[in-house]
C-alpha cells in the first residue's frame, strides 16, 4: 500500500506583484506552525513585501538565479522529513523557478519520495495571470494546483480559464484591517491567542482562513491514501 | 548472426567533447540493453575508461597489437557494439589506418556497420576536417555532431560555408548536443561515473550517493535531450533490429 505523503510543499506563487502573495504565505506559514509546531519557510521574493520580515525564526531567503541557489532551495525541499515547507516565490522569479522544477523533474521526483508539492496560485483578472496558469496546468497534477481567490484583488469574478479543479477563496479585509495585519510585528496566531473577543471581524477572517488550509491538507492527504 | 557494429568518435581538434559523447553513447547502449564494449586511445591513461571501466579497455590506434585486438575481435566479441574514442588528433591517421587493413572495404561491402561521429568545433579548422574526412566515408555512416557541450558557439562559421562543406558528403546527419548546466557537468566528472548512475544517485560500484537532486535533475533533463538525438537517427535501428529493447519496457 501506498504511503501517505507526509511532507507537504506549498508554493504560493504568481507571475504578477501585489496579489497578496505573502499574505497567503504568512497565513499559511503560521497556521503550519501552530498546527505542527514547525514549518520552514523560504523567502524567493526579495524585491516586493519580505516573508522574512514578518517571520525571521521560520524564514530563509533563497535565490533561484544562479546554480548554487537552485540547489540550497531544491535539495532541501525535496527531503521527506515530515516538516512542511513554503515557498514565497516573487513575481520576478515565477517563469525561472516553473522553468527549472520542469527541467529537474521536481513534481515526479517530489511523487516518488513522498513529498508532496502544493502550487498556490494567486490570480488576478490580466492577462499574464491568465498566460502562466495553462504552463502550470501542464506541469502540475490538477489536485496539487490550487487557485486562490483573493477577493481584495480580484474584485468581481474570478477569471473561468483561472478556476480549475480547486479554487481557495480569500475574503477582502476592511482597508483598516488590511493595514493593521500589514504592520511588521503582526502574528495572526498571537491575534488569535490575544484577541479574547473571538466575534471580531479579524478573528473570524483569520479562523476561516486557516479552516480553508486545514481542509486543503486534508483533502490532500485523503488522497495520498 | 547480427553484423558488428562499430562506432568511432572524434574529431581532430581537442576540448570539443568527444569523450563526453561517448559516454552518452555507451549509456544509451546500457539503457537500450544493448551489450556494448569500448575503447580509448587516450594511452595510457584513458578518460572514457575512468567513467565506464567494466566495458573500456585503453588501446594505442598506432601500434598493430592494439589493432588487432579491436578489430580482430569484431565478430568473436560477444558484444556486438564496438565504440572507440579516439583522442584528439588521430581521427584522420586513424580513418587512414582502417583503409590500410581493409576495414573500410569491410564496412562498404557490408559486412561490418561502421559510423563515424564527428565531434565539431567551432572553428573554420573543423570544416577542413569535414573535407579530409569525408574521403574516407563511403560505406560508414557519417554524423556530424555540434556539440554545445563546452558553451560552443557555432557563430565563427558562414552558414552557406558550412554547407557547402556539409552538402559535399553524401547521407551524412548532423546532430546537436546541447550545453549542459556547468555544475552539474563538473559534479559528474567529479563523482566520475556515467551519467545514468549519476541520475540514478549512485556510486560507481552501485552504493547509494547523495549527489544534488538538482543536479540529478539537470542530467537527466540533458541526458533525455541527447538520446532523442540518438532516438531521431535511429541508433538502435543501426545494431540490427530485434535486439534493443525500449528503455520503457526495461
Amino acid at each position: 500500500m501506498r504511503q501517505t505523503p507526509v511532507t507537504p510543499v506549498y508554493i504560493v506563487c504568481s507571475p504578477r506583484p501585489l496579489v497578496g502573495k505573502t499574505l497567503i504565505a504568512r497565513l499559511l506559514s503560521e497556521f503550519l506552525l501552530l498546527k505542527n509546531g514547525t514549518v520552514m519557510a523560504f523567502d524567493v521574493n526579495l524585491k516586493e513585501p519580505s516573508l522574512l520580515e514578518y517571520l525571521p525564526d521560520i524564514t530563509e531567503t533563497a535565490e533561484i538565479d544562479d546554480t548554487v541557489g537552485k540547489m540550497a532551495l531544491m535539495d532541501r525541499v525535496i527531503i521527506c522529513d515530515g516538516i512542511a515547507k513554503v515557498i514565497d516565490l516573487g513575481f520576478h522569479a515565477f517563469d525561472a523557478f516553473f522553468k527549472m522544477t520542469d527541467e529537474i523533474g521536481f513534481m515526479k521526483e517530489a511523487v516518488r519520495r513522498g513529498v508532496s508539492p502544493v502550487v498556490l496560485f494567486v490570480g488576478d483578472s490580466d492577462r499574464v495571470s491568465a498566460r502562466s496558469y495553462p504552463m502550470l496546468q501542464r506541469q502540475v497534477p490538477p489536485n496539487a494546483l490550487v487557485t486562490v481567490e483573493n477577493e481584495y484583488v480580484v474584485r468581481g469574478e474570478l477569471p473561468e480559464a483561472l478556476a480549475g479543479r480547486r479554487v481557495l477563496r480569500v475574503a477582502a479585509l476592511p482597508t483598516f484591517l488590511k493595514t493593521y495585519v500589514d504592520r511588521l510585528p503582526f502574528s495572526f496566531t498571537d491575534y488569535l491567542r490575544n484577541e479574547r473577543d473571538s466575534s471580531t471581524e479579524l478573528h473570524q477572517w483569520i479562523r476561516g482562513n486557516y479552516l480553508k488550509f486545514r481542509e486543503l491538507e486534508l483533502s490532500l492527504m485523503l488522497q495520498g491514501s | 548472426m547480427a553484423k558488428p557494429v562499430v562506432i568511432v568518435v572524434g574529431a581532430d581538434k581537442g576540448g570539443v567533447g568527444k569523450t563526453t559523447i561517448s559516454r552518452t553513447l555507451l549509456d544509451y547502449f546500457s539503457a537500450n540493453n544493448v551489450p556494448t564494449r569500448a575503447f580509448d586511445t587516450e594511452s595510457p591513461r584513458g578518460t572514457l575508461k575512468r567513467f565506464h571501466p567494466d566495458v573500456t579497455e585503453i588501446v594505442d590506434m598506432t601500434v598493430t597489437s592494439d589493432q588487432m585486438k579491436i578489430f580482430d575481435t569484431l565478430n568473436s566479441a560477444s558484444p556486438s557494439v564496438t565504440v572507440i574514442d579516439v583522442r584528439a588528433g588521430l581521427l584522420s591517421p586513424s580513418l587512414a589506418s582502417l583503409r590500410d587493413i581493409g576495414f573500410l572495404d569491410a564496412a562498404k561491402s557490408g559486412q561490418i556497420t561502421f559510423a563515424v561521429f564527428h565531434i565539431l568545433g567551432p572553428s573554420i579548422a573543423s570544416l577542413d576536417e569535414i573535407a579530409e574526412t569525408a574521403s574516407f566515408m563511403s560505406g560508414a555512416k557519417y554524423f556530424l555532431v555540434k556539440n554545445f557541450i563546452n558553451d560552443t558557439q557555432f557563430f565563427q562559421w558562414d552558414q552557406a560555408t558550412y554547407n557547402s562543406y556539409f552538402h559535399r558528403i553524401k547521407d551524412a546527419t548532423e546532430l546537436t548536443i546541447p550545453k549542459l548546466n556547468e555544475m552539474a557537468f563538473e559534479q559528474v566528472e567529479v563523482a566520475s561515473v556515467p551519467f545514468l548512475k549519476f541520475v540514478a544517485n549512485k556510486g560507481s560500484s552501485d552504493e547509494a550517493a547523495n549527489y544534488s537532486f538538482v543536479l540529478r535533475g539537470y542530467v537527466r533533463h540533458w541526458l533525455a535531450n541527447v538520446w532523442s538525438e540518438f532516438d531521431r537517427i535511429k541508433l538502435t535501428d543501426m545494431i540490427g533490429s530485434g535486439k534493443a529493447v525500449t528503455r520503457g519496457e526495461k
